[in-house]
């Protein structure tokens, strides 16, 4: 069922962009690409997280990689009540509500047959607890290797060091399973094209501080969390300047939609539908930047490729205490002349949510408008369209007796 | 610091308790507020584990910690986050965040016994005295031999009739974890395993607890009241802490304790669910066990994710078992109670 869904999206989306050729199409058609290779009989296919894990290791060979949260957590997107049944099979077996419907989701999918084949199953420690858990069941119920790389909450030698050692192994994994030796050069010139791409895209995040902000907020927060998957590949870099040339033009050509309101988007944006873009487009608020949707990695050494893959797990806003997420809120809010920030409030999303009301706390000391917004990313019986719109509607009343 | 020990508290089992009692401290396991208010809601997402809120109302509604001082763990999600609203609203002497690795493998025991060096070291410097070699070799060999006590008694709970009521052990290894010492232990009944049944009677049905964190004998009485014996408590606070050894011929202590404290028994955090399935089906033969109560904290995802894949092999394996979430105070004694005696009636019939 996934691989049909990702062929038919796949063509579709090829079709859109032959009529209207736009990075953001290109990046889902790279998406659906990727999953529907996953189904190949003659393809390595090695399951990881694509927005935590360091996929310049995975594109350094020549593996087909598939993150099963965002294979599975796409179908809402076009039909939130057949999500719900899938997610009913895993509920049936005991998987309570509680869980986050990301892998409520996933593991009815696999339930029912349909993910494609794993050779490998990798996941990080930090995006989350509930990622690595499913991982390994998952791992169980197909009879192959899960390996869980584990980021310590703060940046030391002996992190670095802990980390790139369990980035060896792993390359060590996906040698045996792939029977393709690790060339080290490779590596070092997906890292090279890593950082390319990442240049690129500081250049967008550059153009995100313009008003009225020139491109569109939500694929931007999405490339941030999907993008990774192109991580050490040219595509990426070449994507992120399509998205950079599109923006410029807009400016130049003055079609930019008038702006009254910007906001910063913390944790995840929801992926079944929801009232949330129509009311920003109606009250013309933008969402300029998502927390994750930074360089916060900054440029990687080539020369010491694992080290460098390690530091950048472990800078993740999300990794260590909360001062680290703090400081690029914080700078955001500084750099991006904001009117309001939003915290999204997914259902049984622990790390992302527990310390909202501190965020919030911090907002308050910053007299920055903030609000903390309850629903779910996939689950349509977690999510209430009125309350949605009243908490928003609140939010840009307040933005508004501050303009 | 004074004669009288200093207590320090710590909220995880991977917590090694050698070092704390190496500088000097008493390791106090911290249970947090018997009653759940909104204190912790004011501050936290409501969706945390219960323990993880229990601990924060206690210490917000106190308007501070009443230890000398905390150590947090990297156990999970939960307890990072915790670590964060902790260190922002609640007044504390001294907090430490321990690294506890996710695996067990080589590299994540040698980077957890970097981790607990570093521990020692400010634990030493908090309390005044520091942590060597022969103070920490020590704490190694108390600790040993406390948990061996219990261990023995655990050992003992095999057989029928049995020994100790299962709500009886548990509680007196809650003592030990509060900083009781091995003083109280004792290896007889105190009491019958049921009301009005007499020691050594008829053969009676055996029910495993298995899940996670417990400071509360709710369960074990109900299991109890319902007629069945409970032999093992196989949760943080039960067998799974008492069962840890650490290796005392060891060059080095803190490789040592790294050892022991990745190694088995792991918890679900850390096992992969198959090992943790492994564990129980080794516990229901060793204790000659008729029935499972799983249960799990609300919200706790380490172990909720579990629960599928457990159920599933249980029943695979005709191990008839009974799943319980709880809210860690078991305010909804009544519902479960009367599950657990549908459950017991069940295995009896
Ligand atoms: S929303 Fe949160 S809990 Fe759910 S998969 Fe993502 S990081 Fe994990
Ligand atoms: S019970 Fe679970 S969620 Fe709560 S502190 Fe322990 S591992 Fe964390």
């Amino acid at each position: 069922m996934l691989n049909k869904f990702y062929t038919e999206m796949k063509s579709s989306l090829e079709a859109a962009y032959q009529q209207k050729p736009r990075a953001a199409i290109r990046v889902t058609i790279q998406l659906a690409s990727t999953f529907v290779e996953a189904y190949r009989a003659d393809k390595n296919v090695v399951w990881t997280s694509f927005y935590s894990f360091p996929m310049e290791l995975l594109a350094a060979f020549d593996v087909t990689p598939f993150d099963f949260e965002i294979a599975a957590n796409l179908l809402p997107t076009f039909s939130a009540d057949a999500a719900v049944e899938i997610m009913n099979r895993a509920e049936e077996v005991g998987y309570s509500t509680d869980i986050c419907s990301y892998h409520r989701l996933a593991a009815g999918c696999d339930m029912l047959g349909y993910m494609p084949r794993a050779d490998l199953l990798l996941s990080s420690s930090y995006f989350c607890d509930g990622k690595a858990k499913t991982n390994k069941t998952l791992a169980d119920r197909c009879g192959k290797e899960a390996i869980t790389l584990d980021i310590p909450n703060k940046i030391s030698r002996e992190s670095v060091d802990y980390v790139a050692g369990q980035l060896r192994r792993i390359a060590g994994r996906i040698e045996s399973i792939s029977g393709q030796k690790l060339d080290l050069e490779r590596l070092r010139e997906c890292i090279r094209v890593s950082n390319r791409a990442r240049r690129a895209y500081e250049q967008l995040a550059d153009l995100q501080k313009v008003s009225p902000f020139p491109y569109i907020g939500v694929p931007v927060i999405n490339m941030s969390i999907f993008g990774n998957m192109l991580a050490g590949k040219e595509i990426q870099e070449q994507i992120y300047l399509e998205i950079v040339e599109e923006s410029r033009k807009k400016i130049m050509e003055g079609r930019l939609t008038p702006e009254k309101y910007r906001v910063l988007w913390l944790a995840w944006f929801p992926v079944q539908p929801t009232v949330i873009r129509q009311i920003f487009r109606k009250n013309g608020v933008t969402i300029v930047m998502g927390e994750l949707a930074r360089n916060y990695g900054g440029r990687m050494d080539e020369s010491l490729p694992f080290e460098s893959l390690a530091l950048w797990c472990l800078k993740n806003p999300y990794v260590g205490t909360i001062e680290q997420r703090l400081k690029g809120i914080n700078e955001i809010i500084d750099e991006y002349n904001l009117d309001g920030v939003v915290h999204f409030s997914t259902d049984a999303c622990r790390h992302s949510c527990a310390a909202q009301k501190l965020i919030g706390d911090v907002m308050k000391e910053r007299n920055i408008p903030y609000l903390v917004l309850d629903g779910d990313m996939s689950d349509k019986r977690k999510y209430s369209p009125e309350r949605t719109e009243m908490l928003l509607e609140n939010f840009i009343g307040i933005m508004a007796g501050r303009k | 610091m004074s004669d009288s020990k200093a207590k320090m508290g710590y909220f995880c089992s991977l917590v090694p308790t050698e070092i704390i009692a190496a500088a000097g401290y008493e390791p106090v396991w911290v249970k947090g507020k018997a009653e759940m208010t909104a204190a912790a809601d004011a501050r936290m997402y409501p969706n945390m584990c219960p323990y993880i809120k229990s601990l924060f109302t206690d210490a917000a509604e106190a308007g501070g910690s009443a230890f000398d001082g905390l150590v947090f763990a990297r156990s999970c999600d939960g307890v990072r986050r915790l670590y964060d609203v902790w260190q922002a609203y609640i007044p504390s002497k001294f907090t430490y965040m321990l690294e506890v690795p996710k695996n067990a493998d080589d590299l994540a025991v040698t980077y957890f016994a970097a981790q607990l060096r570093d521990f020692a070291s400010q634990m030493g410097k908090a309390s005044g005295r520091e942590v060597t070699v022969p103070t920490l070799r020590k704490a190694i060999k108390d600790a040993n031999a406390a948990r061996s006590k219990m261990r023995e008694l655990y050992n003992r709970q095999s057989a029928s009739p049995l020994p100790m009521a299962g709500s009886e052990l548990f509680m007196q290894g809650l003592a030990i974890l509060h900083g009781d010492g091995a003083k109280g232990i004792t290896a007889t009944r105190k009491k019958p395993v049921a009301e009005g049944a007499a020691a050594g009677s008829r053969k009676k049905t055996r029910v495993m607890v298995c899940g996670n964190v417990m400071s509360r004998p709710d369960i074990f009485q109900m299991i109890e009241g319902s007629g069945a014996d409970v032999p093992v408590a196989d949760v943080c606070t039960g067998l799974r802490f008492f069962e840890r050894i650490v290796d005392e011929k060891g060059d080095d202590p803190f490789l040592s304790l790294a050892e022991a404290y990745l190694g088995v028994p792991r918890c679900s955090r850390t096992a992969a669910p198959a090992e943790t399935y492994a564990r129980i089906r080794d516990n229901v033969n060793r204790y000659d066990v008729n029935g499972v109560v799983l249960t799990a904290l609300k919200f706790c995802d380490q172990q909720l994710y579990d629960i599928p894949y457990l159920l599933k092999k249980l029943n695979d394996d005709g191990i008839p078992v009974l799943f319980v979430e709880n809210d860690y105070v078991f305010k909804d004694k009544d519902r479960i109670r009367t599950r657990v005696e549908a459950f017991v009636e069940m295995l009896e019939s």
